[in-house]
């Protein structure tokens, strides 16, 4: 096996058992939650008069398991259930799956994350690459200060400041939902522009999360690069300056992948935020709707798939910078 | 045989120099003293505030009045003054987050020396733990807690973020623990035959406590951010008011988002927060300094 | 004929305390086919004299007045933008210490050799590669396998040598290195000298060293130069200069390198410490301090670099007999 694929397998053997320890450490949370898990449901199922035999099915059909098994029992019908990807059925919508859900809320998340992260990742790299640059003069200070303040403040807070200028102050940008009621749905232009046209506050508010980070991170990255050896090299060599400046910027990106792998994590815990502001339909707002209707396989679901999510892109992170650093791959 | 209780350290010597390379550090650059200033403001916002004001005063009469000389920033959808919403509210955010780093160091700060003081499997046991605390996200697991516990006084605020976020500080104080093993620090105070509790406590916490500290303040950021985030999602109880309680009101009961009126009520907490965040940036920039001079820049 | 002529250098940087200069009215000569040794102690400004030949003092430095002129060439401190530019490399060649990371990280020794080719607008890439094979198996290294490795493939010594390609690839007639033989081991220390001696002559370049080692460079030097406080003090054939060197500071640097032979007594320490910029005198001779041979006149007036007996020069006001007589018996004492 060349080095790469050894790697490749060591980092994927360590994900999986990242996300083994997270679905039982899910399981147990919800174990944990008040309420035995299908008690609740099971005595309201023989209380609109179904049988013990059919109140079971229908609980293990929304849990994997019922509290009648061992606790070992419903660990394996649960590990058993998600090898399926049958992430049980929802309570508050009875019936539905809870993947069907999770599907449905996925894009809604996922899109605005990524445009956003898109957005601020070429907007705070620029950023900081003047603030390296220039980073004796006010103009670099001043930008340098802007990126940590942007990247302290609260994910709402920034939210809410976009609602506030661009909505209440101007009504430039429509304040709820992913689109306008009027439109249908689909593959039709004005239903687009409409989704577009709500999707620029929250793509915003995403990407003025991470827009700090970024900018921090490339100005030391290009500080500590500018300090270089090899930099003051090519100089003297007479290297021409386009070559150089992409000397530099190739080797100023590299530690930006570690970033890119926080900002995940960053962008999820933002999500809830941004979403319960903008009431968008995503993942975030799932979480929380399930919170209040104390739907729990829906709870279990999201919060599964949002930890493995960010587990898997950091592991993707990961494995990009292994490929692009030749002193790593051997 | 003279018992040996003068510490390797010698943290005594140096504090006087710290104290005035700390005072150059702050008085370099304007933005510095500005964010010390600020900091020392919202500290006394939230120490002494409450004393100027005595219950909160419900005025049906009032409701969202806007600003006048009886009430600087207006009412709310109650009737009460939102200065003194504000101010009142102010104690809260800071003593959470005081206590939440609290909380946060004791628990990274304990963990992360143990571990990088005895290597080997206890060493490999904790650093299974942090990575199992750093890879569930903070925030949603925040958020499923508090189905089960209502985490309302600041204590049990305090104590539930320290629970869930000790991890980085662990993994950066072992990181630091591992670098003094590197420079002979430790080997010395062995051959000494000092003890494992004095080794610990009396030489790494001293070298480490600068670092763990400019490491909490950038985490009060965040601490802030999340406990009033909880707030603003409604998912924690509150007993008094205080920012996050306030945005919570000002979004979802007052439509602030439509009414112009409201705007004060929503914007007075915001601006705090802005403000503060900006402040404990603006001085970090100076404790940044005094620990990393190699990033002084050519005056 | 000197290819390269160094003449009334000065080069300031800018402290606290306003600009002061790292180097001095420095003068020089590098002829074709000569190796000269610069010697000094750290703060003595040989590294500052190196960089600003390529007119490349860093921020916040400046060269302050003098020339350099090179032959072929011209002034290069009258020289900006790509005229400069190609001058670096093209006309001058500097070598890094082994220890330095003087290449791209993230990429090969060759796709980097492409860019200098491409850089200096090399008209025949593929002939500059096979140079840059010849030099490097000459030089003892496997040309090909080099070229296809990266920079972190290779040890110090390997770097060292790459970094002499990189040097000369482009036919420079100057080649100028910064401590070759620091952060090697012996092995390897000698082995570069003779390296460069080898190439220097193959190429019949006009070679600089920069070094603190006396010792090693005197087994390739043909001229040796002496730095003090940012002074040339002393110069002159390398040795004429070791046998009868007629400077306080020369004389005290030898007196202080150990023999492999003979006694290690005998080696004495030059008390005191080098100056640096910020702490070096500014009126009369800067090394009067420490100097066992100091008169009045050294602290009012600062000593001239004069010739003296043919190729040599000297800056001292004391006689040259007097210093070459006596033996500094109470050193460190004013005489």
């Amino acid at each position: 096996m060349t080095g790469f694929a050894r790697r490749l397998a060591g980092k994927l053997l360590t994900g999986l058992v990242m996300v083994w320890v997270v679905v039982t450490f899910t399981f147990f949370l919800v174990h944990a939650l008040p309420g035995k898990p299908g008690d609740v449901q099971y005595e309201q199922y023989i209380m609109s008069g179904m049988t013990a035999d059919q109140a079971s099915a229908k609980v293990q059909a929304i849990y994997g398991f019922t509290s009648h098994d061992s606790l070992l029992a419903q660990y394996g019908g649960y590990l058993g259930k998600l090898a399926h990807g049958d992430l049980g059925q929802s309570i508050s919508y009875s019936g539905v799956p809870v993947s069907h859900l999770i599907w449905s809320a996925l894009p809604w998340t996922v899109i605005p994350v990524l445009s956003g992260l898109l957005v601020s990742f070429l907007i705070g790299v620029v950023a900081g690459i003047v603030a390296a640059v220039k980073r004796s003069s006010r103009w670099g200070g001043l930008l340098t200060v802007s990126g940590s303040l942007v990247a302290g403040v609260p994910a709402f807070v920034l939210a809410l400041l976009l609602l506030v200028v661009f909505h209440t102050e101007w009504n430039l940008l429509p304040d709820a939902g992913t689109s306008d009621i009027q439109y249908d749905p689909g593959w039709n232009l004005p239903y687009i522009g409409s989704v577009v046209q709500h999707a620029v506050l929250p793509v915003c508010a995403y990407a003025l999360l991470s827009y700090g980070g970024w900018l921090l991170a490339m100005k030391s990255s290009v500080v500590s690069v500018l300090g270089d050896d090899f930099i003051l090299a090519s100089e003297l060599r007479g290297i021409a300056p386009v070559t150089r400046a992409r000397y530099i910027g190739r080797n100023a990106i590299l530690p930006l992948f570690t970033v890119l792998a926080l900002s995940f994590g960053v962008m999820f815990a933002g999500s809830f935020f941004i979403e319960d502001t903008f009431d968008y339909p995503g993942l975030g707002d799932l979480l929380l709707k399930s919170i209040g209707t104390r739907d729990y396989p829906v709870m279990a679901g999201a919060f599964l798939l949002i930890t493995v999510s960010i587990i898997v892109a950091n592991i993707i992170a990961d494995l990009c910078y292994t490929l692009i650093d030749p002193r790593v791959r051997r | 045989m003279a018992t040996a209780t003068a510490t390797l350290a010698a943290s005594a010597r140096r504090r006087r120099p710290a104290l005035a390379a700390f005072r150059k550090a702050v008085t370099r650059k304007p933005g510095r003293l500005i964010g010390l200033i600020i900091i020392v403001f919202f500290v006394l916002m939230g120490i002494c505030g409450p004393w100027f004001y005595g219950r909160l005063a419900v005025d049906p009469n009032a409701l969202y009045a806007p600003p006048s000389a009886k009430h600087w920033l207006g009412t709310d959808f109650a009737g009460s003054d939102v200065l003194q919403e504000v101010v009142t509210g102010a104690r809260y955010v800071l003593a959470t987050a005081a206590l939440s780093a609290f909380f946060t160091s004791l628990f990274g700060v304990t963990i992360g020396l143990v571990a990088g003081y005895q290597r080997g499997v206890t060493d490999s046991i904790l650093m299974r733990l942090t990575d199992f605390v750093l890879t569930i996200p903070g925030l949603p697991l925040l958020i499923i807690l508090s189905t089960v516990w209502s985490f309302g006084s600041p204590w049990q605020m305090g104590l539930v973020l320290g629970i869930t976020g000790w991890g980085g500080v662990a993994r950066a104080v072992r990181a630091q623990a591992l670098s003094l093993r590197e420079r002979g620090f430790l080997e010395a105070a062995r051959g000494l035959g000092l003890s494992r509790r004095h080794i610990i406590f009396k030489e790494m916490l001293p070298n480490i406590a600068p670092y763990a500290t400019m490491q909490l303040m950038l985490s009060m950021i965040a601490f802030v951010g999340a406990e009033v985030g909880l707030f603003f999602l409604g998912l924690v109880p509150f007993s008094s008011t205080n920012w996050g309680v306030m945005l919570n009101q000002a979004v979802f009961s007052g439509g602030a988002m439509e009414t112009p009126d409201a705007l004060i009520y929503l914007l007075a907490p915001l601006v705090c927060i802005l403000v503060l965040t900006l402040g404990i940036v603006l001085f970090l920039d100076a404790i940044d300094e005094l620990f990393n001079p190699r990033l002084r820049e050519r005056a | 004929m000197s290819e390269v002529q160094v003449r009334g250098l000065t080069v300031e940087y800018q402290t606290s305390a306003g600009w002061l200069p790292a180097v001095a009215e420095a003068s020089l000569d590098l002829r074709a086919g000569e190796i000269t040794g610069l010697v000094g102690e750290s703060g003595s400004g040989k590294s500052t004299l190196a960089l600003s030949l390529l007119n490349a003092v860093p921020a916040p430095g400046r060269i302050a007045g003098g020339t350099i002129d090179v032959a072929g060439v011209g002034d290069l401190t009258r020289l900006t933008g790509k005229q400069l530019r190609k001058a670096r490399g093209g006309s001058i060649g500097y070598v890094f210490q082994a220890s330095q990371n003087s290449l791209n990280p993230l990429k090969t020794i060759g796709k980097q050799l492409l860019d200098l080719g491409r850089s200096h607008e090399v008209a025949d890439l593929r002939a500059l590669i096979a140079r840059a094979l010849d030099l490097a198996n000459r030089m003892g290294l496997d040309g090909q396998r080099v070229l296809d490795s990266y920079q972190h493939e290779l040890s110090g010594g390997m770097r060292q040598r790459i970094g002499i390609v990189f040097a000369l690839v482009l036919n420079a007639k100057v080649l100028i290195l910064d401590e070759p033989t620091t952060a090697l081991d012996m092995l390897s220390q000698a082995s570069v000298l003779e390296i460069v001696r080898k190439v220097h002559d193959e190429n019949q370049l006009s070679t600089l060293i920069i070094t603190h080692d006396i010792g090693a460079i005197s087994e390739i030097a043909d001229r040796l130069a002496v730095m003090y406080g940012g002074r040339i003090v002393e110069d002159g054939p390398l040795l004429e200069v070791l046998r009868r060197p007629t400077h306080p500071y020369t004389k005290a640097l030898i007196g202080a390198t150990a023999r492999i032979t003979g006694d290690v007594e005998a080696a004495r320490a030059l008390p005191g410490r080098p100056p640096d910029l910020t702490t070096v005198a500014r009126v009369g001779c800067v090394f009067r301090d420490r100097c066992p041979f100091a008169v009045a006149v050294c602290a009012e007036a600062e000593p001239p670099l004069a010739a003296w007996e043919g190729e040599r020069r000297r800056a001292c006001h004391v006689e040259p007999t007097t210093v070459l007589a006596g033996t500094p018996a109470a050193v460190g004492e004013p005489a």
